[in-house]
């Protein structure tokens, strides 16, 4: 403080508004410090730390020597899983984000009616958001049976021949995205808060004009929620990205399921870290991780003014 | 003025930071001050114990109060150490001790460890070097155990773990059954071929479906088991750590699974499988399965579940062909000091107390274990205290460790698994021969070992 006052010595009038905003400032430095000391300690600090250890041969315990690009190098070019994972993940996000999204608005518009009991019915199909963890994926597992399960009984009534789900390579993934579908509740719920704000009088308008329910629905309401759609999209991406517990639990101790078919790319992650303790490579990983979703998020944002209306609510 | 805005806030922040990391190393150094000062004094003072923790997953049943009780008596019978048992959870135990060895902090003094990593926690210097204590005995530790196990804890001529339990892999048969079949059942299957025979004659068939299975090679009993049978006791990687994935045996192990498989018929199997993984009966009780493979440790659950007069039988894998020898499988836990743990001296007294061979027989007699000490097992083979059954264990199970392969993770691979499982799982599905899923394992763990080199 000191050493700014006499920093600028002559310039009275502007030194007294200064110090005025000065003391916001600090005020709200001082609010916001909380966030600051914990974004600095726990996510900025290990981000450094993991970008430097992505350098080195760091195993937690003795060793840290820095090997350059080594890590990357062998990444991209010898380690195999890599590229197995990076196509489990990519297979699970490309199909589960515009299932998920189109999944949860469907609900929403549907839940939007006004009916008798439609609270019961939202609560219904809310409850899967709240129940998660290892008990919904050991549930799941029995749906999944391929001989006894739910899905395949059901399946069979309609005269299918139901797929062995998580021991059949080909339908790991598919059974994941599936189990992913019927907890879609938490998005749904953010549609449904967002449909209820948009403006009646559009409607009543719409309909004047003539307009069917399906056109309304076309040209009211989806471009009233795109920017609810934008920001579940970017965030679900995000967690999408991110899998590993479904495919740990629900693969025999951890195997990553039949011919590695949910060797998703943060599994082979663990693996590396936890298992060869090969942190160094693992932290490597992360970045690449990183940058994958840093650009795929930057790209969404750019796209955004394309299709996302930000139309003022209440004033149109 | 923007500029000492920003110069201010980035002040603010890094004094936040620098304030945080101090307080963190500060209270760090003082709880290690602490601790040594305590420990110092706990030397010298006569009158206070030293006290240790002891870490363990054996959270409930017949092996947590064993080794309670363990415990107890050592407590008892000096007055110089005080060991606590700690029951940490199977899923955390190791991560926690690894977080613990890390930041320095909390580190266990003794802790119950997989057996096949403890090279691997040497390497990275996770685990106390035992060979200064083992230097100074007067009899040689190393040969209470079984060499195999002893191998595992031994990195680069030095010990950094004892050898704690084991266990190995073997034929279950039930001997009503094979009376029913009209086959002699003090005769079980002595080679693959035996086998084949004797589980044909053991099926019983239905229409299309099967009121009784003979015996599938991949209930219970894993694939490599296989593959180390035919190939003469070599695993994955040989003695030397070159990768013998696609040996010739190997091939001819899988493919014999795969006639198996193809004989019973993949639906068949499926949908039982999913039958036996819903737990509500066990099908070699039940008398579902004649023959099963599987981890001797199994009788326990016999013991627990299976009705009195239950009549059945325990021997050596078959082996792939007359003369190959019933090679196995088996795995186990160590005993180790993690690194930085505060109280080496004392806690090696305790894990010599745990490996002795009263110690070893008194867990074995409780949890049915087979123990790392060779003499505990023969003291098990005539114990006063176990039945015929229990003596039939003991007796297979210490003649067994003469062909029972331990598979210690190779410090140039140690996540090689998930390339030869996924390989397997393609020839298994059909997708590839047996031939090519080997190479390609082969190329795979040989390609990762050159990356680890």
């Amino acid at each position: 403080m000191a050493t700014k006052q006499e920093a600028l010595p002559n310039k009275k009038p502007k030194r007294k508004w200064n110090k005025r905003k000065k003391r916001e400032a600090m005020w709200g430095l001082f609010f916001v410090s909380p966030f600051i000391i914990g974004f600095a300690v726990f996510l900025l600090g290990p981000m450094l730390f993991s970008l430097y250890g992505s350098f080195t041969n760091y195993n937690l315990t003795s060793k840290m020597d820095f090997l350059g690009l080594a890590n990357f190098k062998r990444m991209f070019t010898q380690d195999e899983l890599f590229w197995t994972s990076l196509y489990n993940t990519a297979y699970y996000v490309i199909f589960n984000i515009p299932l998920t999204t189109l999944g949860s608005i469907f609900l929403a518009v549907l839940l939007n009616r006004r009916i008798r009991g439609i609270s019961i019915f939202r609560t219904i199909f809310y409850l899967p958001a709240i129940l998660s963890g290892v008990a919904v994926y050991v549930l799941w597992m029995q749906l999944l049976s391929p001989s006894t399960g739910l899905v395949n009984t059901i399946l069979a009534f309609i005269g299918i021949k139901g797929p062995a789900w998580l021991f059949d390579p080909n339908w790991t993934k598919p059974a994941l995205i599936l189990m992913r579908l019927w907890s879609v509740g938490g998005s749904m719920l953010l549609y449904l808060a967002t449909l209820q704000n948009v403006p009646k009088q559009l409607y009543e308008s719409a309909e004047i004009d003539g307009a069917n329910s399906f056109q309304q629905f076309l040209n009211i309401t989806l471009p009233m929620i795109t920017p609810i759609i934008f920001y579940d999209i970017v965030t679900s991406t995000i967690g999408a990205f991110q899998i590993f517990q479904e495919a740990y639990v629900m693969t025999e101790s951890g195997t990553a399921g039949p011919a590695n078919s949910l060797l998703f790319y943060n599994f082979h992650m663990w693996n590396k870290a936890f298992v060869a303790f090969d942190m160094g490579y693992a932290m490597a990983m992360s970045m690449i991780l990183f940058i994958i979703v840093l650009v795929l998020t930057f790209i969404n944002l750019k796209v955004a003014p394309r299709w996302v209306h930000y139309g003022g609510g209440n004033s149109a | 003025m923007g500029k000492s805005k920003g110069r201010k806030l980035l002040s603010i922040v890094l004094m936040s930071l620098i304030a945080f990391v101090l307080v963190a190393c500060g209270t760090n150094g003082d709880t290690t001050d602490d601790a040594s000062n305590g420990g110092t004094d706990e030397g010298t003072t006569s009158g206070e114990k030293t006290e240790l923790e002891f870490w363990s997953f054996w959270g409930g049943g017949s092996r947590r109060e064993t080794i309670e009780s363990i415990i107890e008596d050592f407590n008892d019978s000096q007055d110089e150490i005080e060991v606590t048992h700690v029951y940490q959870p199977w899923g955390d135990i190791w991560t926690k001790a690894l977080a613990a060895v890390a930041s320095g902090n909390d580190i266990p003094d003794i802790i119950v460890q997989d057996i096949n990593t403890v090279r691997q926690r040497a390497d990275a210097n996770q685990a106390t070097n035992l060979q200064e204590y083992l230097d100074q005995e007067d009899e040689n530790l190393e040969g209470l155990f079984y060499p195999q196990l002893w191998d595992t804890v031994v990195h680069e001529d030095e010990a950094y773990g004892l050898p704690f339990n084991t266990d190995t892999h073997v034929l279950f048969y039930n001997k009503d059954l094979f009376e029913e079949a009209g086959l002699d059942p003090d005769t079980p299957p002595k080679t693959w071929d035996e086998l084949e025979e004797m589980a044909r004659q053991l099926d019983v068939q239905e229409g299309d479906s099967f009121e009784q299975f003979g015996f599938y090679p991949l209930w219970n009993l894993g694939l490599d088991v296989w593959t180390i049978n035919a190939d003469e006791g070599t695993s994955w990687f040989d003695d030397n750590g070159d990768v013998k994935i696609n040996t010739p045996e190997k091939v001819s192990a899988l493919e014999w699974v795969l006639d198996w498989q193809d004989y019973y018929g993949q639906d068949t199997i499926n949908s039982y499988e999913a039958e036996f993984d819903s737990g509500l009966a066990d099908p070699f009780i039940s008398g579902l399965i004649a023959m099963r493979g599987q981890n001797i440790n199994y009788y326990t659950d016999l013991r627990e579940n299976a009705p009195e007069d239950f009549n059945f039988g325990v021997a050596p894998l078959p082996e792939y062909e007359e003369g190959s020898g019933p090679w196995t499988w088996g795995g186990g836990f160590a005993l180790e000091i993690p690194y930085g743990a505060e109280n080496p001296d004392a806690s090696y007294e305790f894990m010599k107390y745990l490996v002795s061979t009263e110690v070893q027989t008194t867990f074995g007699l409780n949890s049915f274990d087979i123990m790392a000490n060779q003499e505990a097992n023969e003291a098990l083979e005539d114990h006063p205290d176990l039945d015929e059954n229990g003596h039939m264990i003991y007796k297979l199970a210490h003649q067994n460790l003469d062909y029972t392969v331990i598979t210690p993770v190779p410090l140039t691979a140690p996540d090689y698994l998930q390339l030869v499982n996924g390989q397997l799982d393609e020839a298994l599905l059909g997708n590839k021969t047996p031939q090519e899923a080997l190479d390609a394992a082969q190329e795979s763990v040989e390609n990762l070992v050159e990356q680890n080199e």
